[in-house]
């Protein structure tokens, strides 16, 4: 059976992620034992937390709304089944520029969109960190960049990141767990290109291991990352965290959605109510950490308003749900004279950060920056992209899709500005749990266009230096940052720098939704690396006895 | 013991441990042989030293023969590599009469072969960079066709002094070996602590057999002659490694048809039991052995 329809965590047992049909011995909590931490949401945020406090001794259950797959045995090398991986429930959008769900912003299975991210492992400029400070635009972050770099080597080790030698842009980050894997032909157009022009480039940071480690065997270079990895090669959260998670007695409850986070009277947060195999229940649980990415976790809290926050929990600065960001992801395409095959391996085997560190330079009109990356579409999304853009059907899509193994392509993850508009709020219509749907409004503005227009020229004429012809222009979104944003000021911001909310004490955030700038890289590390720093606040928190200091 | 979840929190250490343990009773044994027989005469350097080109040349052949394969053979040069290793391999092998001008050609082609590999590295975006070490035409390779054709021309060696200078050249080449295998083990991240082995063993073989190169001392090379053993064993142990690193790959054994090419050289290994064998040789040249 490739659809999990009822939950495979049960019993005592979960599924034992490196086999095709075995389970592990997994601890299990009464929905009437208070828990520690309750966490909704297991991927790079939840999924790193729940690891990180069972590790230390808390009880936890981390729940999910999507299945426990076991990769080796669940996973199909076909674009369309493997669309149970992504949140596909329908949401309301709306906005200057609508935004598009699904594949490349969202997740739905235990360990979250990890699963099928492209694996593409930066950091963040460090600053980045301090945007507003040393910059001049967005807003700082309330964390010093040297503390999440600390962090963005632990995840960075915990996920054997094969990295190349030398990174060309920011300090020293040491060296990578495993070596680079070899650059494909799509990578190498990257590389020809940036050297035609004299910018660095490097092989992309990968989770995927070059070489056997444990359980995971090297990766084989299928190039079906991006639907889910099926030989486990892919270090995401599912084979990394969450396994620890379950070693160290975390539950993990598959299929269950979290619906509404309940409060007692002083307005702290005693439990969640959830769904799961067709029943409605209630955990109990001293903490509640909010871990669903930037339009789940929105729509929790707005969606557990009561008498004393009627406009949604810890929104007393009507910041919930504000300040949501995505990357710009727009990219050209162009025919190469020689076969590319650029399916083979990791979609993103080589990138180049030149605008993400560079200030001051007559050409840069924007704030900001973006990093892009050489490409490699598997051809049902390649197929989209050539129809939703140019239009093209019939016989001329059939002429654009048989230059398939010609093809390369560069594509950019730009930043975008925080913006208070741009935002999560309930839609009347509601779903099957009753719960009010998610609504996003979204607009680009001017330096989104800027930044744009700037990266298509600088990557058409690097496409060009590497020999490519026919160029195309594609326009698109990937990820999503903020809605529910940390700050060091309670008046602009949902929690505080440990990931607390302001309004109340016992009720944290942990995911995407709380990066205050979307910087130019793909977000996943940066989100695994603020879970784990947040993992030992909370730690230091707790062992200092301070965790229950009522604050706001 | 409550099953793990999670992956394996270390390196490999358990396999690790079994061929360090391996190597230890299969190195222990050979050195202990070499007391014990010492008094029964030993095989003569000059069938030493056509085992060794043999072994070297038949690593050779499979290695050059399978990664030219995959590479297409899309320049024809690529076919002499797997030629003349098989030449020079039967040659030594068959003790063939006239075989200098082959053997003199796989020290040229292998010569050559290194400057195409060179090149190879050279023209991929960012040249001579790590990552083009790592996985463009690998750049000592063709030295071991080369050494092949040497040892095979080394097997007419008979005084002390052509001893002496075979002990030098084995220990250069021994190093020139450690040196590929450093690279290749650091492309595959050390996972598996036994891959500091071949860097840790060889340098030190090389290093006694250096000694007695420049200053032959009988009362050292004993030790000279273990080291060799030590590590003829070791490349045994490792071809198991090897044997052991293709099961790792995604599909093991089962899909030989790309993990054999994709995991560890399988023949990789014995071209250290081919030095030893050389070294071996050029220690007994050198104590007047007939």
């Amino acid at each position: 059976m490739s659809h999990a329809h009822r939950p495979r965590a049960i019993d005592g047992q979960a599924p034992d992620v490196f086999s095709r049909d075995d389970t592990v011995p997994m601890r299990q909590f009464a929905d009437t034992d208070e828990v520690d931490f309750a966490i909704v949401g297991t991927g790079c945020g939840g999924g790193v937390l729940a690891a990180k406090l069972a590790e230390a001794g808390f009880s936890v259950v981390a729940f999910d709304a999507g299945a426990f797959w076991r990769p080796l045995s669940d996973f199909a090398s076909d674009e369309r089944e493997q669309e149970k991986l992504y949140w596909l429930d329908p949401r309301i959008s709306d906005g200057a520029d609508p935004l598009e769900f699904g594949s490349n912003n969202s997740g739905r299975s235990v360990g979250g969109s990890s699963v099928h991210f492209q694996m593409v492992a930066l950091r963040f400029r460090p600053e980045w960190f301090a945007a507003r400070s040393r910059l001049g635009y967005a807003i700082d972050w309330p964390v010093d960049w040297r503390e999440m770099w600390r962090y963005y080597d632990e995840v960075e080790r915990a996920c054997a990141i094969s990295g190349p030698l030398t990174y060309p842009w920011g300090p020293d980050r040491g060296r990578y767990p495993y070596r680079a894997h070899e650059v494909n032909a799509a990578g190498q157009v990257l590389a020809r290109g940036a050297e035609a022009l004299g910018v660095d480039w490097a092989p992309t940071p990968l989770a995927t291991v070059s070489a056997p480690r444990g359980k995971s065997p090297p990766c084989v270079y299928r190039g079906m990352c991006k639907i889910g990895c099926s030989t486990n090669a892919k270090q995401s959260v599912l084979v990394t965290y969450i396994p620890r998670a379950l070693d160290a007695g975390a539950e993990i409850r598959d299929l269950a959605m979290v619906t509404r986070i309940a409060t007692d009277r002083q307005g702290r947060a005693t439990g969640v109510e959830y769904h799961r195999d067709g029943q409605s229940r209630f955990q109990k649980a001293r903490n509640v950490v909010c871990a669903g990415y930037s339009i789940e976790t929105p729509r929790l809290l707005l969606n557990s308003a009561n008498a004393r926050q009627p406009t949604g929990l810890a929104n007393s600065s009507d910041t919930v749900g504000r300040y949501l960001m995505v990357h710009l992801n727009d990219a050209i395409w162009s025919v190469m004279d020689d076969e590319i095959r650029w399916y083979k391996g990791p979609p993103s085997m080589a990138c180049c950060e030149h605008w993400n560190y560079i200030d001051d330079h007559p050409d840069k009109d924007f704030d900001g920056g973006y990093a892009f990356m050489s490409q490699g579409p598997l051809p049902t999304d390649y197929a989209r992209t050539l129809v939703t853009n140019s239009g093209v059907f019939g016989h001329e899509l059939r002429r654009k899709m048989a230059l398939y193994n010609r093809m390369a392509g560069l594509k950019m993850v730009g930043e975008t500005m925080p913006c208070a508009d741009n935002r999560v709020t309930l839609a009347e219509e509601t779903d099957a749990f009753g719960v009010p749907r998610a609504h996003v409004t979204y607009a680009h503005d001017d330096n989104d266009r800027r930044m744009r227009r700037h990266a298509r020229a600088f990557m058409a004429q690097m496409l060009e230096a590497a020999g490519g012809r026919d160029l195309l222009e594609t326009s698109s979104t990937a990820h999503l940052m903020g809605g529910c944003r940390m700050g060091a000021d309670p008046e602009t911001s949902v929690t505080d720098s440990d990931g607390r909310t302001w309004d109340v004490p016992n009720l944290w955030v942990c995911d995407g939704s709380l990066m205050p700038t979307g910087g130019g890289v793909n977000p996943s590390m940066t989100i695994m690396a603020n879970a784990a720093r947040i993992a030992d606040r909370i730690k230091t928190l707790c062992a200092s006895g301070t965790s229950e200091r009522a604050h706001g | 013991m409550r099953p793990s979840a999670r992956n394996t929190r270390n390196r490999d250490t358990r396999s690790a441990a079994l061929g360090i343990g391996a190597l230890a009773i299969l190195g222990g044994a050979a050195i202990l042989m070499q007391r014990r027989t010492q008094p029964k005469p030993r095989p003569k350097p000059r069938r030493k030293l056509r085992r060794s080109a043999a072994i070297m040349g038949a690593s050779m052949l499979v290695d050059s023969a399978m990664e030219h394969f995959r590479g297409g053979f899309h320049n024809k040069a690529m076919l002499a590599a797997p030629v003349l290793a098989a030449a020079s391999t039967l040659g030594a092998t068959a003790r063939a009469p006239h075989m200098l001008p082959v053997h003199a050609t796989s020290v040229a082609v292998g010569a050559a072969g290194l400057g195409f590999h060179g090149y190879n590295i050279a023209k991929r975006p960012g040249g001579f960079n790590w990552d083009n070490l790592f996985y463009a035409a690998p750049i000592g390779a063709p030295g071991g066709l080369a050494v092949t054709g040497l040892l095979a021309l080394a097997s007419d060696a008979h005084t002390a002094r052509h001893g002496r200078m075979l002990a030098g050249f084995t220990a250069l080449a021994t190093l020139a070996e450690t040196a590929e295998v450093a690279l290749l083990h650091f492309r595959g991240a050390w996972h598996n602590p036994a891959m500091y082995l071949p860097v840790t063993i060889p340098p030190i073989a090389a290093a006694l057999l250096l000694e007695q190169a420049l200053h032959p001392n009988p009362k050292t090379r004993g030790a000279a002659r273990g080291a060799q053993r030590l590590m003829a064993a070791m490349g045994v142990v490792g071809t198991g490694f090897h044997i052991y690193g293709v099961s790792r790959q995604m599909g093991g054994w089962h899909n030989w048809r790309q993990n054999a090419f994709d995991g560890p050289p399988v023949s990789a290994p014995s071209s250290f039991i081919a030095l030893a064998l050389s070294g071996k040789a050029a220690l007994d040249l050198m104590e007047g052995a007939p």
